[in-house]
């Protein structure tokens, strides 16, 4: 019976203008956002390949140079763009894509996207995800309005209750229907992005087939959750049309509003720190306490020489076999470390804050919980940046003792007199990134999917018992 | 029936209808808490920027100082040999919040505001490190009263006035409006004038709050000025949507299609069509690569110190005047000038580049934009507010000229290796960043909010026509 039912209603769907319509202009949209989205990727892609190329050329050909002038000059870390960024940019346009790796100073990420993007881009950025998170629920909404209060109003109800239906099979048979080509649409939208991704040199994620199934199987979720939604608030409701503005209202809420008014509440709760201020103290913490001509600073710098010279066993540094200069600065550098360490923790640690304040309100908009997965699929999300972020740290402090240590160690008496030349600099690594794999980001997913499994439990409870009353209710009357 | 007791009736079926009372309590609130965050925004980013400034400020006047010891004697020069040091001029240039940053955030939330203009610092790094606000904040966007407005007043009006005529549509009464001795356009008008205007009197209720509140008691002339132009825009946002929905009423559907039709176009004008928009923007005018503009700035740099002989060479035939044999300086310092302006120049042609795109992209969007109203109601907020990306990349352009002058100014001391003097230091260009006054910005906005007016009554006046017509149909069947 329930195929039955569910074949009846795709034909129906088949037959309503409204409801071709509304899939035209959805599947139109997503079009559009896939190539959008595809050109963004492999523009950034194919520009920061020649960055790459281009800071190699640049480092390797830099000529004569004291290394530690060498390691104020240094290499950029470029972030890469994977592939699923196509399918859900997420953070990308907001969080910058080099990172200088200068000595004595770490940099956040600059050249965010967005500063290029013009203002209107700020009401609604076009990309498949968008278009599957904000429309789906609409789609759905639009085929189920009417599936219980619709026919309720038309009669027909009283007839399938006499005919013997049960309210499970009534259930399941309206929701098949609208799960089937809300399914579709997913697939649709996800193979769309997956067939420019090959069409293209776009590095993928590692274990891309489990994150793109993750992807679909979330999305599906997602749209089961409005599926079974739509048909409670259905049964609820006496009339379609008292249906329609309660959906209408709720998809407001859970997929506009609820998003941006948790980012806006965590944001005025936990603010992350002015830019100048922070960039200011960045600056200052990691370098006046070892620069500085304040007695703590030259107590430390004094107890550096006092260490380094009692560990050759010497009286003066001109007597040490190393370039002392160099050790200075590496010791420098050292100190800045763990300086640098606290205060983006301190930073970063308040952004994950907010987004944890915001997950707050998931209790409104499962849009929210279904937006950190999906983020966290595709490699988008904060976490992501942050791995990025946190490696080309590790390979910057690697790089910067790298160079203290030619100059330590070839020095000599010549100090900052030392030269290198293109020689050494061609010996130089280059920084790698590996993105983490899935086994690294599925912990991170576990209060987002309770969420999401929590909104489509409580949906189907909604639907069954309104379903159930509803139907009941018309056999008796 | 007559035209007061439509409206006392309507007045009476919203205060007794709990949904209706409660969409109107949490527009209410709603704009109240977005007036009180755009408040604390703009004070913490006029706090920012004036702590910056004041900082930047006194470490100018403490170089001062030194120079002033030197000339009165107080201080040896040989004791205080960096003192007066041209190479170490540092100014700080501020973008305040525009007065209405409080109203609209437009894009101040991703830009650099504040800049410590250094020779040391070739263009390319002239506004430092800014990149730390949270990206899932910027991402979301704010809920500011251009939010409110722009977004969630017409989802109320939709919701309070779809069934302004459908109701009685719907319910078969709609033959007894014509015994009422008022017309049926009168009749939905009516309706309509009590249901829409709860909405704009609290809308303007929360923005006079704002005014003051933002203003940190009463508002200067400038605010006032601005705050009656922003106002302008968002009653002209207001007047586009009460006639489209007066429009869509007219049409005389079901209550479910009338409330389908009107969702659908809120989707469109304040979804779709700006995310269209802004995509065609960009991939018509794309902007050059910000990844190659890095590269080149560093190859140049990497080039220039390479041949720092040569660049020498190159400005002392440019300034024989300036081969001067008693140099004392460290010599690093001057090549390191002569480094950051060879980079400067030799960028200068893409950041022109940058700049062109985005003019390109403004005039693109000045015209198109009228196909989405959301898009240019938002714009027009920004730039009365004074947070729009024109003006940003005006503050951009400017601090880039600020250094260049600074330039200029010393750049004989630099390469001379001379102390400069405070006659000299006096003569250093103070920055100022000229704001485009009331009337500018009023005639600048006065075509996108002539033409949310425009849309506004040309869908009333086809409304109008439609239920003249739906009356005569109706008093020819009844």
């Amino acid at each position: 019976m329930t195929w039955v039912i569910a074949r009846t209603e795709l034909l129906q769907y088949w037959r309503d203008g409204r409801v071709l319509t509304v899939l035209a202009i959805v599947l139109l949209l997503s079009a559009a956002a896939t190539v959008t989205g595809w050109n963004a990727v492999s523009t950034m892609e194919r520009e920061r390949a020649a960055a790459v190329g281009m800071d190699r050329e640049i480092w390797n050909n830099q000529g004569d140079k004291n290394p530690h002038t060498a390691a104020h000059f240094s290499r950029y870390a470029f972030q890469p763009t994977f592939d699923l960024a196509i399918f859900d940019p997420g953070l990308t346009n907001h969080v910058g894509n080099a990172i200088w790796l200068e000595a004595h100073y770490r940099d956040p990420a600059a050249l965010r996207p967005v500063e290029d993007a013009v203002e209107i881009q700020r009401i609604a950025e076009m990309s498949p995800v968008w278009v599957l998170q904000v429309f789906a629920p609409l789609l759905a909404i639009v085929l189920l309005f009417g599936a219980v209060a619709g026919e309720r109003e038309s009669g027909t109800l009283r007839q399938l209750m006499a005919s013997g239906l049960r309210p499970a099979a009534f259930l399941m048979g309206k929701a098949a229907s609208a799960l089937v080509l809300l399914a579709a649409l997913v697939l649709v939208v996800m193979a769309g992005s997956l067939i420019l991704v090959r069409s293209d040199a776009i590095s993928p994620l590692p274990d891309a087939f489990f994150r793109s199934s993750g992807l679909v199987a979330l999305y599906i979720a997602y749209v089961a959750i409005f599926v079974f939604l739509a048909l409670g608030v259905s049964a609820l409701s006496s009339r379609s049309r008292t249906a329609l503005l309660a959906l209408a209202g709720l998809w407001i809420v859970t997929t506009v509003l609820g998003p941006r008014l948790g980012a806006d509440v965590a944001g005025a709760i936990s603010p992350a720190p002015s830019a100048p201020e922070f960039a200011s103290r960045v600056e200052k913490e990691s370098s006046d306490p070892f620069w500085g001509s304040a007695d703590e600073a030259v107590a430390r710098r004094q107890k550096v020489m006092d260490d380094l010279l009692a560990e050759y066993g010497v009286e003066t540094t001109a007597e040490l076999p190393i370039n002392y200069d160099g050790y200075l600065l590496q010791a420098s550098e050292e100190y800045a470390n763990d300086v640098f360490d606290s205060l983006y923790d301190e930073l970063w640690g308040g952004h994950e804050r907010q987004r944890d304040i915001t997950r707050v309100f998931a209790a409104i908009s499962p849009r929210i919980a279904v937006q950190n997965i999906s983020m966290a699929l595709a490699g988008t999300d904060l976490f992501a940046y942050r791995h990025f972020a946190d490696s080309a740290e590790q390979f910057r402090r690697r790089f910067v003792l790298l160079l203290n240590e030619e100059m330590i160690v070839h020095g000599g008496a010549d100090g900052y007199a030392y030269v290198s030349g293109n020689d050494f600099w061609e010996q130089n690594p280059d920084f790698e990134y590996v993105p983490p794999g899935i086994r690294e980001i599925v912990p991170n997913l576990r209060a987002d999917a309770g969420i999401v499994l929590a909104w489509l439990g409580l949906a189907f409870s909604v639907a069954a018992v309104a379903v159930r009353r509803g139907l009941v209710g018309e056999t008796a009357a | 029936m007559t035209n007061r007791t439509v409206l006392a009736h309507e007045f009476r079926s919203i205060l007794h209808d709990r949904w209706q009372v409660g969409l109107l309590l949490l527009f209410a609130l709603l704009s109240i808490y977005a007036v009180f965050q755009g408040s604390r925004y703009r004070e913490a980013l006029r706090e920012t920027a004036t702590a910056f400034e004041t900082e930047h400020l006194a470490n100018a006047a403490a170089w001062r100082e030194q120079m002033v010891a030197i000339e009165t004697g107080e201080t040896r020069p040989e004791d205080d040999p960096w003192a007066g040091l041209a190479m170490n001029v540092a100014m700080p240039a501020v973008l305040f919040p525009g007065p209405l940053a409080d109203f609209s955030q437009g894009v101040t939330d991703v830009h650099p505001f504040t800049a410590r203009v250094a020779l040391w610092r070739s263009v390319d790094r002239l506004f430092g490190n800014y990149q730390f606000q949270s990206p899932g904040e910027t991402r979301a966007g704010p809920v500011d009263p251009g939010y409110v407005i722009v977004f969630l007043m017409p989802l109320l009006m939709i919701a309070l006035s779809f069934g302004a005529l459908a109701g009685d549509r719907d319910s078969g009464r709609l033959g007894l409006v014509l015994s009422y001795p008022i017309s049926v356009r009168e009749f939905v008008a009516s309706k309509l004038v009590v249901r829409l205007g709860a909405v704009l009197l609290i809308a303007a209720a929360s923005l006079i709050v704002g005014l003051f509140l933002g203003a940190g008691g009463l508002p200067d002339g400038q605010r006032l000025g601005r705050f009656a132009l922003w106002s302008l825009a968002a009653v002209g946002y207001f007047a586009f949507w009460a006639g489209a929905i007066g429009w869509i009423v007219s049409l005389n559907r079901r209550g479910e299609t009338t409330a389908m039709t009107m969702v659908g176009l809120w989707v469109l004008i304040s979804l779709v069509s700006p995310a269209i928009l802004a995509a065609a923007a960009q991939l018509t005018y794309p902007a050059p690569s910000q990844l190659a503009f890095l590269s080149l700035a560093r190859q140049v740099s990497s080039e220039a110190h390479r041949e720092q002989s040569s660049v020498m060479e190159g400005m002392l035939l440019e300034h024989p005047e300036l081969s001067v044999d008693n140099y004392t300086l460290p010599e690093y310092i001057r090549e390191s000038y002569l480094v950051t302006q060879t980079v400067d120049r030799r960028v200068e042609p893409v950041l022109e580049e940058f700049d062109l795109v985005q003019a390109q992209r403004r005039a693109f969007l000045g015209l198109v934009q009228y196909a989405a109203p959301a898009a240019l109601a938002l714009r027009a907020m920004n730039e009365i507010a004074g947070t729009d990306l024109e003006r940003q990349v005006r503050f951009e352009r400017e601090v880039r000229d600020y250094k260049s002058r600074i330039a200029r100014a010393v750049e004989a001391n630099v390469l001379a290796g001379e102390r400069m003097s405070v006659a000299e230091m006096s003569r250093i260009p103070q920055w100022s960043f000229p704001e485009p006054g009331l009337g500018a910005t009023a005639r600048a906005v006065l075509a996108p909010v002539g033409a949310l007016f425009l849309f506004g009554f040309g869908f009333a006046g086809r409304a109008a026509g439609r239920l003249a017509r739906l009356e005569t149909r109706l008093r020819e069947t009844s």
